[in-house]
């Protein structure tokens, strides 16, 4: 009898248990974002230093599998989501073509860059991502200076890129290169065996390991290793490649109002100084980046980079990736 | 007797029975429906060219040879380590035997795909440990062994999944009656002959039903060849569906993809339960359980010492090496670094219990979805075993064919089918919930319910109720008097059958999984994915520690219970 009504307190428990997590809970934003942890987490907790009355819950994930969520709270009648934060552009173009994104314009949006020729208040840059290629320290002795360095026998069998698939920044860099140098790039990549890894913080990690010599490395994962003691360094080619990573506020969001305060919050100097200090480029001119990250200023980044339609992209996304891993394992 | 029991008994019988059908329809067979019929039935008609098609595509064809190249291996290796294993540590005087039995179960706890990252850290081509090692201290010029290559994805599921085999056969060589053996022996047949003879013959059953189940495993195993794989470009079934369903967000042709992949699983596993059972049926008459003869043991001689030497290698390098380099890999700074004093630390374990949400999370959903869908399905199981077992009504059968599928479905269909089940096209949308998760462990696990309690429900005799209705009692309390207290240890069973597999779960998981709904699995495998390898192998750590702790309590506890 006592082990029954054991089992049935046990069970009530996780019940609730399992039911309090599903609810949502009252007044407060929730924020999708790919950015990781370590960037997300100061934040947030600043931006709740400032507004005290406002609860925030953020969930951290890649930008597919965040999208493919929106999705289906879409068939269900509700975006959970106020805010939307991420590395993949084309999404931001597609989700303004599908009336999801609420207009707004920031007062601190004239004392950003912005990186969007078409900008009309649906979303804002609220971070520079670079890209670049970092390399393994004891492994390679002469950093490669340009893109085409990559060919090099060095680099055989032990350059990676992260899946398209599974990495935002990665479809964006595979568009950007594609873009700049044409798919003979790639199929020169294929000749030396350059590899395809996971996520985009898996391939800087076997960087680190020594399994690659080189990867094709986001500034601020690789940044974060440098700083725990990785034997890491990123470099740069001249052909800059530049993600933006624009933030939007849902139409269907309940708490406009306080989604409006986060995204002045995030183009701040106080946050964008947080951002500048992750190893990453702030959209600031008056936020410095730190000299140990070597990164290019932001207006210079801007002016390096390789430009490209987002909108073209939008419509050749699955196209690409595929194209994209025919040509690396062929 | 019949008679009272009808009159009182008409209306609840036939209430547990629809009860019972209705449970099993909508956890399992509905979903199972839905993929055949997602894969065959386009636009209100059949459509097979479609189907064909599919499994032509370069793709889907090499991940269905793939899966099958893997499953043979794994069955081979495995069915060969199990049974040598077994016949050492039956039939040989091989010195401590009961530690390296204790041992070689040691695997059935590990979960494949931690395995699997354990052995990438290891033999990785060019930074694994070992391979720097051999080429670094040893001066070799090409790595000892690529772990990224189908036979490092066969020799990482033989390492785990040989259990099976070895325990099956454990089992039928303890229970043989010697006495055939040496009547063998009497008559003047050799060591050789008695082998290849009786005592093969006679284990047979048992090693193809083990080595069936093997293969049903591997074929649909998520883990391995994900962490293995993928970047070599192998993919296997399971694998190949989550990422189709990944990169397009879960488009409809990629869940067709994934329906037409699911029903040739459905049907290679349908067929490996039907060769299964006949195996089994074949193997009953030929053992005669219960002697308490003690069996010949072979005298090992000169090979004593290298055979131990050999097994306690084995343990070392399977189950002692990847544990430690687990652990040791959860307390650097940053993966890359040297194992030394100044980058080791306990930092990575503080964070992730302490102060990441994700692993946080994590933890919770494993914890709360185990216990949960042990619950459920324990009482369901028991439920459902009665009718099978005891209750003499009509439309048994149709109950009896039900319980058979969730035998034969594996996991990844499981997670397929659930989502097309509960995504809202039929009623309620529990996609991107902890709810669709806890669904698809109670169909995942209710084989294990239903076996362990219709085992112990088959050991009640009828005539115990029987006496006890002859004294007056109602149904109701014989069976709450009778038989209940009977069937406990069938049910305490099944619950942590259940629990203890569903804290490592990943290929169910993998596939049903939203950003607040990670499981334990999918954090280890994604922190993996996202590079935060050091995290993930922390996670990992706790993990082992959570499972193996919790399997030495319960067999602690069942031990001092059958004393």
């Amino acid at each position: 009898m006592r082990n029954r009504l054991i089992a049935l307190a046990l069970g009530a428990c996780i019940f609730l248990g399992l039911y309090g997590q599903a609810a949502a809970a009252g007044q407060k934003i929730i924020i999708y974002t790919s950015m990781k942890e370590s960037l997300i987490g100061g934040i947030v907790d600043g931006f709740k230093k400032k507004n005290p009355g406002i609860a925030v819950d953020y969930q951290s994930a890649g930008a597919g599998k965040l999208m493919a969520k929106i999705a289906a709270e879409r068939e269900s009648g509700k975006i959970l989501a106020d805010i939307i934060w991420t590395s993949e552009v084309p999404d931001f173009y597609n989700m303004k073509k599908e009336g999801l994104l609420a207009s707004y314009t920031s007062p601190v949006f004239k004392e950003v860059l912005n990186p969007f020729d078409d900008f009309d208040g649906h979303f804002t840059a609220a971070r520079l991502g670079t890209l670049g290629i970092a390399i393994n320290t004891k492994l390679v002795k002469t950093p490669p200076a340009q893109w085409a360095d990559l060919f090099k026998p060095e680099y055989k069998g032990a350059f990676g890129v992260a899946d398209p698939a599974l990495s935002g920044t990665a479809y964006m860099s595979v568009a950007l290169l594609e873009k700049q140098f044409g798919w003979g790039f790639f199929e020169k990549l294929r000749d030396n065996k350059a590899r395809i890894g996971k996520g985009s913080g898996q391939v800087v990690d076997d960087t680190a390991s020594g399994e690659l010599s080189a990867s094709l490395a986001v500034d601020y994962i690789t940044n974060d290793k440098i700083s725990k003691g990785a034997p890491l360094a990123l470099i740069y080619p001249p052909e800059l490649l530049l993600a933006p990573s624009p933030v939007a506020i849902f139409k269907s969001s309940s708490n406009l109002d306080a989604a409006k305060l986060f995204v002045d919050y995030l183009l701040s100097k106080e946050a964008q100084t947080l951002i500048a200090a992750e190893g990453t480029l702030s959209v600031r001119t008056d936020v410095q980046n730190k000299p140990e990250h070597k990164l290019p200023p932001a207006a210079d980044a801007l002016k390096r980079a390789i430009k490209i339609d987002y909108l073209q992209m939008m419509a050749s996304k699955e196209t690409l990736i595929k194209k994209f891993t025919d040509t690396l394992t062929k | 007797m019949n008679n009272t029991a009808r009159k009182g008994g008409v209306g609840a019988a036939q209430i547990i029975l629809g009860l019972s059908i209705a449970i099993l329809v909508i956890v399992v067979a509905v979903p199972v429906l839905l993929i055949f019929v997602n894969a065959f039935w386009v636009d209100g008609a059949l459509n097979v060219k479609d189907v064909i098609r599919i499994i032509r595509e370069k793709d889907t064809y090499q991940a269905l040879v793939n899966s099958l190249i893997i499953a043979a291996g794994t069955t081979t290796g495995s069915t060969i380590v199990g049974t040598f294993f077994a016949w050492l540590v039956t039939r040989t005087d091989l010195p401590y035997k009961r530690f390296m039995k204790a041992m070689f179960l040691v695997p059935f706890m590990l979960p494949s795909f931690i395995g699997a990252l354990a052995w990438k850290m290891l033999l990785s081509p060019r930074a694994g440990f070992i391979n720097r090692f051999w080429m670094g201290t040893l001066g070799f010029e090409e790595p000892l062994f690529n772990i990224y290559s189908y036979a490092g994805i066969v020799l990482v599921e033989i390492m785990y999944l040989f259990p099976f085999v070895f325990i099956q056969v454990c089992g039928a060589l303890e229970r043989m009656d010697p006495t055939l053996e040496e009547s063998a022996r009497i008559s003047g047949a050799g060591l050789f002959t008695i082998t290849r003879k009786i005592t093969i013959p006679l284990a047979l059953p048992s090693i193809l039903s083990g080595a069936l189940l093997i293969m049903l495993y591997s074929m649909a195993h998520f883990g391995t060849v994900a962490v293995l794989g993928i970047e070599n470009g192998i993919f296997n079934i399971p694998t190949l569906i989550y990422q189709r369903i990944h990169q397009s967000a879960g488009s409809f042709a990629s869940i067709r993809t994934g329906t037409v992949l699911a029903s040739i699983l459905v049907m290679a596993a349908a067929l490996i339960i039907w060769l299964q059972g006949k195996a089994l049926s074949r193997g009953r008459y030929q053992i005669i359980a219960g002697k308490s003869f003690r069996p010949m043991e072979l005298k090992l001689r000169a090979l004593r010492l290298p055979l131990l030497i050999l097994c306690l290698v084995y343990i070392a390098f399977t189950i002692v090496l990847p544990t430690v380099v687990i652990f040791l890999v959860g307390g650097l700074k940053t993966y890359g670094l040297p194992f030394t004093w100044e980058n080791l630390s306990l930092d990575n374990y503080k964070f992730i219990l302490f102060d990441y949400q994700v692993t946080r999370d994590a933890i919770w959903n494993s914890l709360s979805l185990g216990l949960g869908a042990a619950l459920i399905t324990m009482f369901a199981g028991v439920m459902i075993s009665y009718v099978i077992v005891k209750m003499k009504v009509r439309g048994k059968g149709v109950l009896e064919f039900l319980g058979m599928l969730p035998f034969s479905v594996p996991g990844s269909v499981i997670a397929l089918g659930v989502i097309l089940a509960w995504s809202g096209r039929y009623g309620p949308n529990l996609y991107n919930t902890v709810w669709i998760i806890l669904v698809a462990y109670i169909a995942r696990y209710m084989a294990f319910s239903l076996k362990a309690n219709s085992a112990a429900l088959e050991q009640v005799h009828d005539s115990l109720v029987e006496a006890a209705r002859a004294c007056g009692a109602s149904m109701w309390q014989a069976l709450k008097d009778i038989v209940l207290p009977l069937v406990r240890p069938g049910m305490l069973a099944a619950f942590f059958l259940i629990f203890l597999p569903s804290l490592r779960e990943l290929t169910v998981s993998i596939m049903l999984y939203s950003p607040t709904t990670r499981t334990i699995g999918v954090a280890i495998y994604t922190l993996n994915e996202d590079g935060e390898t050091v995290r993930s192998a922390a996670l990992a750590g706790i993990a082992l520690f959570l499972i193996i702790t919790g399997q030495t309590l319960i067999n602690r506890f069942a031990k001092g219970r059958s004393a």
